[in-house]
């Protein structure tokens, strides 16, 4: 079968110009997606963004009202068969019946996809060891803890070892320990080849993991690329600054950084304060001469993301409640050619608010900061 | 081909309903053991309270116990609509819808292990009953001819609990939330069998009831087994169970498992 991708470059998931509504609410509004073979391709997007709804598009739960989606060069919409014997799919809520054992529950769901009993039971031994529920596979799925069913019905999505793997928000609600676990597991199938998409609120893991990041918003891809062109399309720079207090003890980091935002005439969405806190992040010096609007997204174009050009992220177990409990990460690198303006720019705009300064830093941006300077901010942002 | 790959798969969901209840037994509870408690009680109660108004508290028994079978078959039923809107909810009927396997296995497996909870249910009540003094058939009959008889009660009692069981889960299905369709659909199951020949024949009821009691299927499946028990013609309401059964079938089962399939 002929692939419908680009030269050479076979792609798991094709969708281009998926439009679904529910009523008169547009989840997606035109959506493009190429997710190439044996890569790991991460959707991010604030809540209501679109992900679910696409996600369960390419896994033919929902039809896409217009556009055309194909697994495997198999469209979703015209042999949805065929793409259930090449999908395995991890959803929000553990797909597993709480009544049965874990293993009861993986030889089931072997079975169903086809498997004989001798294989599904095999294959259910071996998946509950490596993803190490072993111990439990015969105790009720009702007495698991979260991490434990969340690995479980890892497990079950991998019973047939389908080439293409979609998570959605895998690891949500995990603690450290259960989403590192997690991970590994996940590691480990990218090594051996599986094609992943998956959605996740933990844009730390999207940096870490994932070879590809397409950032939705309303319904839209507003960006694609890898992590480390996405950071440079946002601008390589990003100052910190750490008020003092004043006379009175008092910090209004909002009210200061609606004042810089002012006098940098940067737009109110890169200058960040959380309200109570004593920091405000500047996501500035947007590099004039960057990469083009929009990262395409063509295999073609991906820079290989092997650990090297990773900008090393936070903890794992670090949850991205916004700027404010972020440990700044130290000196920029050279990435953004050591260019200390920025940093002069927002001192003299400092001074001349008459801000009282703790400390000022310069560093790189996370990928939090490109997510945020890229979705539209919601009330209250 | 689809066809064998619908009796493989009805067939491990079934196993699935089974095997959850072999690992948790206190879920026959409702199924099972609170059918008797409610048929002691209801013969207990009503029995006693028919001799002291008539002499015949014998026939009033025999004529009160098959209301009680399909009394209890019909609040069994919601269970099945119920454990279905509880499957969708918890992410596995999306597992389900995303395996390669016909959707309508689910349904077709629940309503397997359904087949077998109302079969032990009728059993029991019909053991049960025989203690407490009813009788299957004339006493000239040779016991083969009242094995069959027990058995055509059993088999009127699973197919009115298979019947109510189809419309229970298009209506779980329907009203999509667990918690409403818990409220909702144990109330029709009471008054189904309060507006039936299920405790009192049908000319004593009041007059605004006779209509829908006549063709109510509870009234169907109970004068089946009056009949099959004493050895009255059944034609009728054998006839009237069978309408249901193929009606409720047809059509809210169709419904049922499209609105399962649906992609939304």
């Amino acid at each position: 079968m002929p692939d419908s991708g680009s030269a050479g470059a076979p792609l798991a998931i094709d969708a281009t110009g998926v439009v679904k509504s529910f009523g008169r609410v547009i989840a997606l509004a035109g959506v493009d997606l190429a997710v190439p073979a044996g890569t790991m391709t991460a959707l991010l997007g604030p809540n209501g963004a679109g992900k679910t709804t696409l996600v369960r598009i390419v896994t033919t739960l929902t039809r896409a009202d217009r556009g055309r989606v194909s697994v495997f060069s198999i469209d979703v919409a015209a042999a949805p068969a065929e793409v259930r014997r090449r999908i395995g799919l991890t959803g929000q809520f553990a797909g597993l019946d709480e009544g049965l054992t874990g293993r009861d529950n993986l030889v089931l769901i072997g079975r169903l996809a086809g498997l004989p009993r001798g294989q599904a039971r095999d294959r259910a031994a071996e998946l509950a060891a490596r993803l190490g529920v072993a111990d439990a596979a015969d105790r009720v799925v009702r007495t698991y803890s979260g991490g434990m069913r969340r690995r479980l019905d890892l497990a079950a999505s991998l019973m047939t070892r389908p080439p293409l793997l979609v998570l959605d928000e895998p690891t949500t609600g995990l603690d450290p320990a259960s989403r590192q676990h997690l991970w590994d597991a996940l590691a480990e199938l990218r090594a051996a080849g599986t094609t992943m998409l998956l959605t996740t609120q933990y844009l730390e893991e999207a940096d870490r993991f994932a070879d590809l990041v397409h950032v939705l918003d309303h319904g839209v891809v507003v960006a694609s690329g890898t992590p480390a062109q996405l950071k440079a399309k946002v601008g390589g720079q990003v100052v910190e600054v750490w008020l003092a207090e004043d006379g009175a003890g008092r910090v209004d980091a909002v009210a200061a950084a609606r004042a810089l935002a002012h006098r940098l005439a940067l737009p109110p969405g890169e200058v960040h304060a959380e309200p109570g806190s004593a920091r405000i992040s500047v996501l500035a010096d947007r590099a004039p001469a960057g990469p083009a609007d929009r990262v395409p997204a063509g295999p073609a174009d991906r820079v290989p993301a092997g650990p090297a050009d990773r900008v090393p992220a936070g903890p794992a177990d670090r949850v991205p409640a916004g700027p404010a409990d972020r440990v700044p990460a130290g000196p920029a690198g050279g990435a953004a050619g050591g260019d200390i303006s920025v940093l002069l720019d927002v001192a003299a705009a400092l001074r001349a608010e008459h801000i009282a300064v703790a400390d000022l830093g310069l560093r790189q941006p996370s990928l939090d900061e490109v997510f945020l300077a890229l979705t539209e901010p919601g009330p209250g942002a | 081909m689809t066809g064998g790959l619908l009796v493989r798969d009805s067939a491990l969901i079934t196993g699935r309903y089974l095997r959850a209840l072999r690992l948790t037994p206190g879920r026959l509870i409702y199924p099972l053991v609170q059918p008797l408690v409610l048929l002691v009680l209801f013969v207990s109660v009503f029995g006693n309270l028919a001799a002291s108004r008539h002499a015949a508290a014998g026939a009033y028994r025999q004529f009160l116990i098959p209301g009680i079978m399909i009394q209890n078959a019909a609040l069994t039923a919601p269970t099945t609509g119920l454990s279905l809107l509880r499957d969708a909810g918890s992410g596995l009927a999306d597992r389900f819808r995303s395996l390669p396997m016909p959707r309508a296995a689910v349904l077709l497996g629940r309503l397997g292990s359904d087949t077998i909870i109302y079969a032990v249910q009728a059993v029991l009540l019909l053991g049960a009953a025989l203690l407490l003094g009813f009788r299957i058939g004339p006493a000239s009959e040779p016991q083969v001819a009242g094995l069959a008889r027990a058995a055509g009660i059993v088999a009127a009692a699973v197919a009115f609990g298979l019947a109510i069981s189809v419309l229970s889960t298009w209506l779980a299905l329907l009203i999509g939330d667990a918690e409403t369709a818990e409220r909702v659909l144990y109330f029709p199951a009471i008054a189904l069998a309060f507006v039936s020949s299920a405790f009192a024949p049908v000319g004593d009821l009041a007059g605004w009831m006779r209509p829908i009691a006549r063709v109510n299927p509870v009234t169907a499946a109970a004068d089946l087994i009056r009949a099959l028990a004493t050895g009255a013609a059944p034609a009728w309401p054998l006839l009237l169970l069978a309408c249901w059964v193929v009606g409720l079938a047809a059509v809210p089962g169709d419904l049922a498992v499209r609105r399962w399939q649906s992609p939304s």
